[in-house]
């Protein structure tokens, strides 16, 4: 099928992940067979999953993961600043989720942890170079950084939330939230 | 008794009608109409805190909580208006804010939790305030129970639980505003903790994972369990279980709300150690060859059986039983001529010469005086003793207690006093306690029946008979053994002392049926002389669902069941014939009680 046979111009999509454990990316392709139709619909541009990392001018930039380090936020920023509708998908991009569980103790403490004191580590070190991203001192949802348009809640969010969402925004309307979408397990 | 009066009021448009003195909520919900609630249970006291539950009265300018706001004849209430969707939403938003409720590694995730649930049908897909995730402790200290502070919203469900049905008051809360949590006795932890019973009654209250069973935590979803009731056979009050199972294995157990005997409530024994059970299970048959316990089919060792019972004499045959056995088990038992039980000490008096006491619960419910005589409910039949709590610190009962041994109830008594040093002191203010008492009730366990407890209970009716007034005190017998009352009515011999018993006629053959009981009837072998009278015995066949040092000695071993899989009923002490209901399938070859006794007759 040629792109030109269809009237509507495709609608531009950038996908990112940042603290998260990539579940919802995995959730996301989890579509299955309705990636096809949606492929019709949208041009997946900058995503984990085309691995094109430079985030160009798209309609919809989806997120997955908190803000955990100063690289996450960039990027968080950077799709904000190129996209018209932001959406936030999964629970981690919406409240913190898992990685904000480390927000209850000290970064050094948390650090420490990771790096110098796992029953593996023999002789550790908490790694210092500028080119690894700074921890935050807190991980934070999105919202907190930038305006969110809409929330996919879930963690994962399952195929179907996922579905009833983008087809929902792509018609131009705001998915609306009810016990039975949401509780789906 | 002056009827209440009938009121109406229109609730969302419809006409309701309902009693003077019923909460909007009530009003409602026994019209079929839904408000939502977090921090209401229907069989506490309404606490009005959680805010979800507030309605609109037309006329009135503020929203009220209907759980804790009384009906007023002719009011027209809203429950379901823009304006408190809203207020709902804000009040929720708060809740999630203020603590970590992160759900996806939740004890409770995926629909068992309330929190969650009123998030969802309030559409929360995202909150508006920044969450705090402040630093809160979890508490794993307790055997059975565990706190995670990050999941709690501060509903009270298990601060009024356990001072409304345990009555112990282990739980309440400290401190303010942001800080403020719920604490174990004044700040220990439940491993530390004087007086929590493990009764687990704050863990089946809570609505979020804040409070959990560490057995059961992340064993499945409630929500796609089965469930089947049945009847705790631990002690002979016969609670209500209500029994959670998933792929043929128990997930939790909880009380049973329908139970006429326990209303929902459960003691450690119940709640916990029926299911928590580390003991290895007898899975086949073990017949002795050559001094060692080998597996055999069922029917090579009912072959073993009857053969050493064929060369015994009928008057050299006799069957010992635990308390445990069902009613069912009366006739077959009635086959053999010589059929003991073994009972606690003391009991054999009580279980013979008792019967069951009707409606004991609720005559402890609405007592005004309570006398415990030689009975340790804290200890055996813990809901009882949660009765009594409850009876003396929110009904203002009287306590009065004999004891023998000194036991958690003691503190809450008016009185207490050892059997053994009674003065005369202390009898002149018995009476003075007892001369107002209008409902006193009577308790009394296998300790009343020495002779020292028989003089206290002469004494005693002696001071209710010089009592110018009031009636006379409702005796209550509370035995320990689960069924022991009815099958000593049944013709089965209370035995409490097993080596005269084995000694009055020399055996050959010795059936002993130890169910499932906590030491597998070991305790037999700790009374002096038997273990030298066991082994004068040609056979003893031991008929266990456990491993113990009873099995050990025996020349056949007889897998059994245990209490979830025993089907048949039980009397408990107040006589109420309960159901049991097997929940699991048998494990391993084991087989009921009776149809052992049937076939060993064969």
């Amino acid at each position: 099928m040629k792109a030109s046979m269809s009237d509507k111009p495709k609608v531009k999509v950038a996908t990112v992940w940042l603290g998260g454990c990539s579940g919802c990316h995995m959730s996301f392709l989890d579509l299955d067979e309705r990636l096809v139709e949606l492929v019709k619909l949208v041009d997946i541009t900058a995503s984990p999953i085309t691995d094109v990392k430079e985030i160009p001018d798209v309609d919809v930039g989806i997120v997955e993961g908190a803000v955990c380090n100063d690289e996450n936020e960039h990027v968080l920023r950077t799709l904000r600043a190129h996209c018209k509708v932001l959406i936030a998908l999964g629970d981690c991009a919406i409240t913190g989720n898992i990685p904000a569980l480390r927000n209850q103790f000290k970064l050094e403490d948390v650090l420490a942890r990771g790096f110098v004191e796992t029953e593996s580590t023999q002789v550790g070190d908490i790694p210092g170079s500028p080119n690894v991203p700074t921890l935050l001192k807190r991980v934070r949802p999105i919202q907190e950084f930038v305006k969110v348009d809409a929330h996919i809640p879930g963690c994962p969010p399952d195929a179907d939330t996922i579905w009833y969402a983008l087809t929902k925004l792509l018609a131009g309307r705001m998915p609306k939230w009810t016990e039975k979408n949401l509780c789906y397990d | 008794m002056i009827a209440p009066k009938k009121i109406t009021l229109t609730i969302d448009g419809r006409r309701c009608t309902g009693q003077e003195g019923q909460t909007i909520l009530q009003i409602a919900q026994a019209n079929g109409i839904n408000i939502p609630t977090l921090c209401y249970l229907k069989h506490l006291s309404p606490w009005g805190g959680c805010r979800m539950c507030i309605v609109e009265i037309i006329g009135s300018p503020k929203v009220v909580p209907a759980c804790s706001t009384p009906a007023v004849d002719g009011k027209q209430v809203v429950t379901n208006s823009e304006s408190l969707r809203k207020l709902r939403r804000s009040t929720l938003e708060l809740l999630f804010s203020e603590r970590n409720h992160i759900c996806p590694f939740c004890v409770m995730n995926k629909g068992d939790c309330e929190l969650q649930l009123q998030g969802y049908r309030h559409g929360i897909d995202a909150i508006s305030l920044p969450y705090l995730y402040p630093a809160w402790p979890v508490d794993l200290s307790g055997k059975y129970l565990a706190l995670d502070h990050n999941r709690c919203i501060l509903c009270t469900r298990c601060v009024r639980t356990c001072e409304e049905m345990e009555g112990t008051h282990t739980l309440d809360i400290s401190h303010r505003g942001a800080k403020n949590r719920v604490v174990v006795d004044l700040g220990a932890t439940f491993g530390t903790s004087d007086s929590c019973t493990s009764c687990g009654a704050c863990v089946a209250a809570c609505p979020t994972g804040a409070l959990f069973d560490k057995a059961a935590a992340f064993r499945g979803k409630l929500g796609t369990c089965q469930t089947i009731r049945t009847t705790c056979t631990e002690c002979p009050v016969g609670c209500g279980l209500l029994v959670y199972t998933k792929e043929n294995r128990i997930v939790e157990v909880f009380g049973d709300f329908d139970s006429p005997v326990s209303q929902g409530h459960l003691c450690v024994r119940g709640r916990y150690e029926t299911w928590a059970e580390p003991r290895q299970r007898i899975r086949q048959p073990l017949v002795r060859n050559h001094g060692k316990l080998e597996p055999a089919t069922w029917d090579e060792a009912l072959e073993a059986v009857r053969k050493a019972a064929k060369k015994a004499k009928p008057a050299q045959k006799a069957v010992l039983v635990s308390p445990r056995l069902t009613n069912e088990t009366v006739a077959t038992l009635k086959k053999f001529e010589r059929v003991g039980m073994f009972v606690a000490p003391n009991e054999a008096a009580l279980c013979a010469n008792n019967d069951h006491s009707p409606d004991a619960m609720a005559k402890l419910h609405d007592a005004d005086a309570i006398i415990v005589l030689g009975a340790q409910p804290s200890r055996a039949q813990g809901v009882v003793a949660a009765k009594i709590r409850t009876t003396v610190r929110l009904r203002k009962a009287k306590l009065l207690i004999f004891h023998t041994r000194k036991s958690d109830l003691d503190q809450y008594a008016t009185l207490c006093a050892n059997v053994v040093s009674l003065e005369r002191k202390f009898w002149g203010r018995v009476a003075d306690v007892l001369r107002e008492a209008k409902r006193p009730v009577l308790v009394y366990g296998p300790d009343a029946m020495t002779s020292i407890g028989v003089a206290v209970l002469e004494r005693l009716v002696k001071i209710f008979e010089a009592r110018t007034a009031g009636p006379a005190p409702t005796l209550i017998a509370l035995p320990t053994g689960t069924n022991s009352l009815t099958l000593a009515a049944g013709g089965v011999e209370p035995v409490e002392e097993v080596g005269p018993w084995l000694d009055a006629k020399p055996l050959k053959f010795l059936h002993i049926i130890a169910s499932d009981e906590p030491d597998g009837g070991a305790r037999l072998l700790d009374e002096r002389y038997v273990w030298a009278l066991l082994e004068e015995i040609d056979c003893v066949v031991v008929q266990a669902a456990y491993e113990s040092k009873l099995t050990d000695i025996a020349r056949v071993v007889l897998p059994a069941t245990v209490w979830c899989e025993k089907q048949g009923t039980i009397t408990n002490f107040e006589g109420r014939e309960l159901p049991l209901q097997a929940v699991l399938p048998t494990r391993g070859e084991a087989r009921p009680d009776r149809e052992i006794l049937e076939a060993v007759l064969k």
